[in-house]
Parts: C-alpha cells; sequence; structure tokens
C-alpha cells in the first residue's frame, strides 16, 4: 500500500508518453568582451566565429580610439572549443590578470589589459 | 638581442591529472613546459601536458622536429605523457634526452620502463624517432646559443632545477623542490611567519635575476605541516626565494590536485601579498595552461 502524499503516489500519476525534444536556441551563449575602463566604455562586444582584431585601427574588428593601442593589437582566436588571445607585436603589450601575456587561453572572467583599455572575457551567459 | 624566448605552460598541475571543471582554469596536465627560441625547442617534463603539446607541434606543420627533453626527475606525473608525444612516432624527430651526469643513462632507461608491455601496450623500441641521450658537464650544456645549466634540489629521489640563459636572459625551471628543508635561519622563520625565509646561497644565485623562475610551490602554510617531506614547497618561500634573488617574474607551478582553481587564486594572492609588504615588485601568478610568455 502506498504513502498517502508520498513519492510512490507521485510515481503512480506521472503519465507515461513520449518525450518531445525541445530545441534550444543557444545564440545568447556567444562569447563576449566587456570593456569596462578606456575610450568607449562601458560597451559589449560579442565574439565572431572567427578571429577578432582589438586595435586603434578602423579596420579592427573592436576598434577603440586610444593612443595607447597599436593598430592591429590582439587577436582572439576560436580554436575548438576555447579562446585563445594572441599578442600581435604591440608596442605596449596585453597583460592578462596582470600578466603580460604572448598568447593565453581564454576563460570566463579574464580581465585584459591593453594600454588604458580594460576588457573582460566573458565566456557565455549574457 | 638575438630572437625571443617563448614559454609556454602545457601541463602545470602537481602528482595527478585533475580534469574537472574545479580545475578549468589552472589546468588539470601535469608538469610541462615549452621554451621555444626560433627553431629550437626546449621540454621541461614530460607531465600529461607533453601530450598537449605533441598534438601541437603537429599542428605547427614543421617536416622535422628537434627537441631537447630536460625532466626534473622521473617520478610518475613528470613522465606520463611521454607514451603519448606523438612526435616520438615519427622517423623524422630527433629527440634529445639530457642526463644530469656523465655516463648515466637513467633517464632513458625510466622512460624506456614505462612502456614495458606490463604497462603500456606499445614499447619504446617502437618508437619511430631518434632517441638520443647527452650529458651535462660539470652542471652545465650549450645547446646552440643557449646555455643550460642544472642544480640537485631537495625531492625524495632526487630532483634538479634547469637555467636557460641566452644574452642576458634567463628561465628557471625549478619544480619538485622541498625548500622549505634549505631554509637557513629556521628558527627565526618559524618564530615569525613574516620573516624573510633565507634560502642557500648557491639556490638563490642559480635563480639570480631570472626573467621568470617556475617554481614549485604547491603548499599553503596550512597545508605544509601535514606534508614536510613530501618534497614539495609552501609558495610563501617559494616568493622569498624569488624576492632574494632578484627574480622578475614567478610563477607558483605544480599546484596541488585537491586544489581548485579558487584555492590557487588564494595562494597566489597570499603569496603576492607578502612580496608587496616586502615592497618587492616581482609579479607572482599562478602558472597556468595556456598562458605563453615572451622573454625580451
Amino acid at each position: 500500500m502506498g504513502n498517502p502524499g508520498g513519492e510512490e503516489d507521485d510515481l503512480d500519476s506521472t503519465v507515461a508518453g513520449d518525450v518531445s525534444l525541445v530545441a534550444v536556441d543557444k545564440t545568447h551563449r556567444t562569447p563576449w568582451l566587456e570593456q569596462v575602463r578606456g575610450p568607449g566604455a562601458p560597451r559589449e562586444f560579442s565574439l565572431g566565429p572567427g578571429e577578432t582584431i582589438v586595435g586603434r585601427s578602423n579596420q579592427a574588428t573592436l576598434h577603440i580610439d586610444s593612443a595607447l593601442l597599436s593598430r592591429r593589437h590582439v587577436a582572439i582566436k576560436k580554436n575548438g572549443p576555447e579562446h585563445r588571445l594572441h599578442d600581435l607585436d604591440s608596442a605596449n603589450g596585453v597583460y592578462v590578470n596582470g600578466v603580460k601575456a604572448h598568447s593565453a587561453v581564454l576563460h570566463d572572467g579574464d580581465t585584459l589589459q591593453i594600454g588604458d583599455v580594460v576588457l573582460v572575457f566573458h565566456e557565455a551567459g549574457r | 638581442m638575438s630572437e625571443p624566448l617563448f614559454v609556454r605552460f602545457w601541463g602545470t598541475r602537481g602528482s595527478i591529472p585533475t580534469p574537472g571543471h574545479k580545475t578549468r582554469r589552472y589546468g588539470g596536465n601535469t608538469s610541462c613546459v615549452e621554451i621555444r627560441l626560433g627553431d629550437m625547442l626546449f621540454v621541461c617534463d614530460g607531465g600529461t601536458g607533453l601530450r598537449e603539446l605533441g598534438l601541437d607541434l603537429i599542428q605547427r606543420g614543421r617536416p622535422r622536429l628537434e627537441a631537447h627533453l630536460f625532466f626534473s626527475h622521473m617520478h610518475w606525473d613528470h613522465i606520463q605523457g611521454f607514451p603519448f608525444f606523438v612526435p616520438a612516432y615519427a622517423p623524422s624527430s630527433d629527440l634529445y634526452v639530457y642526463e644530469v651526469a656523465a655516463g648515466e643513462d637513467r633517464v632513458q632507461r625510466l622512460l624506456h620502463g614505462q612502456m614495458r608491455s606490463e604497462y603500456f601496450p606499445v614499447t619504446f623500441a617502437d618508437l619511430g624517432a631518434r632517441i638520443l641521450g647527452r650529458h651535462f658537464e660539470a652542471g652545465r650544456i650549450g645547446i646552440g646559443p643557449m646555455t643550460v645549466r642544472c642544480l640537485e634540489q631537495t625531492h625524495p629521489g632526487r630532483s634538479f632545477a634547469y637555467s636557460f640563459e641566452l644574452d642576458g636572459r634567463k628561465v628557471v625551471y625549478a619544480t619538485d623542490s622541498e625548500l622549505d628543508f634549505l631554509i637557513q635561519n629556521r628558527d627565526a622563520a618559524d618564530r615569525d611567519p613574516e620573516a624573510l625565509r633565507r634560502l642557500p646561497d648557491e639556490l638563490v644565485a642559480f635563480v639570480a635575476d631570472a626573467d621568470l623562475l617556475i617554481a614549485d610551490g604547491q603548499y599553503t602554510e596550512e597545508e605544509y605541516p601535514k606534508k614536510v617531506g613530501w618534497g614539495h614547497a609552501r609558495a610563501n618561500t617559494v616568493a622569498d626565494l624569488a624576492r632574494q634573488a632578484g627574480v622578475k617574474q614567478c610563477a607558483l607551478f605544480h599546484h596541488d590536485p585537491m586544489h581548485s582553481d579558487e584555492l590557487v587564486d588564494d595562494k597566489v594572492r597570499l603569496a603576492k601579498e607578502r612580496l608587496e609588504r616586502a615592497a618587492n615588485d616581482c609579479i607572482v601568478f599562478g602558472a597556468r595552461e595556456g598562458l605563453e610568455i615572451k622573454i625580451g
């Protein structure tokens, strides 16, 4: 005999049936950069599937008008499931969480400082 | 000055691989560091990170690989990647394996041993690469323009640190070393946790003025008393070595397998604060997989 209001009753009342799988739109999970300091801040920038160039040039994917940035300062490339940052031989370098890096695999919450610009990398979930 | 040196971390974990969400940022692969000078490739340790390095080298598409391999010692977490190092299977690869003393073949013998059929399906003899032993002489060897020195450390079963020096630039790889056994002013340091832990002159000279010191800083102050004799150092003692030796950047390495990313963050923060209180400007950070640093 089942326990009134208990687990067994819950199971007994469950309707058996086919479960239709639901497609979930994941487009909102695109990684993005949050610019928290420097010219143009605050702003957000979604990272596309290709290469993102951050720099002073008007041709840069993420153009930031700061004299401390090289024209093409850093590149962020998607490599499989991860994003990798590369310093493009910039004059002032890039600091990832305070460490001057030539390249780095990025993780959620990493801070990237280039000149007077500070960006925060977000893996997803905006 | 010649072309820049690049240092890349492929495995930063100590003792055993620790994959999983708790260790994503610093990584779960065991010790492996790449040092690159133009086409010259130096590899420190063959922990599980070596597998990733091998795959990356294949992607770089170089038709012929020449690599110089330095093992701090032969404990599992420093050799387990070797059987999975894809370039070791390519006849076009030349791998130089360095022994610290003339006439020794210990490193090659133990790499060979871990590929016996009881442990691994492919034998050492089946590797396609030419694997050649080389020896330090009086603690030093020249490889092209690079000078590499070695220094014995304090670790069960012996371990060695290596310094890579070129045109006034210097990278020191010093993992699996219980620095705390070497503290010269032990009584004073025990009485006052803030006191500088003085380390032997020979060690300080070996590390002196390094652009980058990569050092075993596995334990916090609280953890260490239960791990005495296990062969690893307190992160704060590494910070004191960096301070005494005038190191510019110090990567805390060989993270404890029990440490989540947040715990490594805490350990690094405490070491940084220790140096800040001493008005020392060495940059301390936690070595993490995928980070590459340019020297010079």
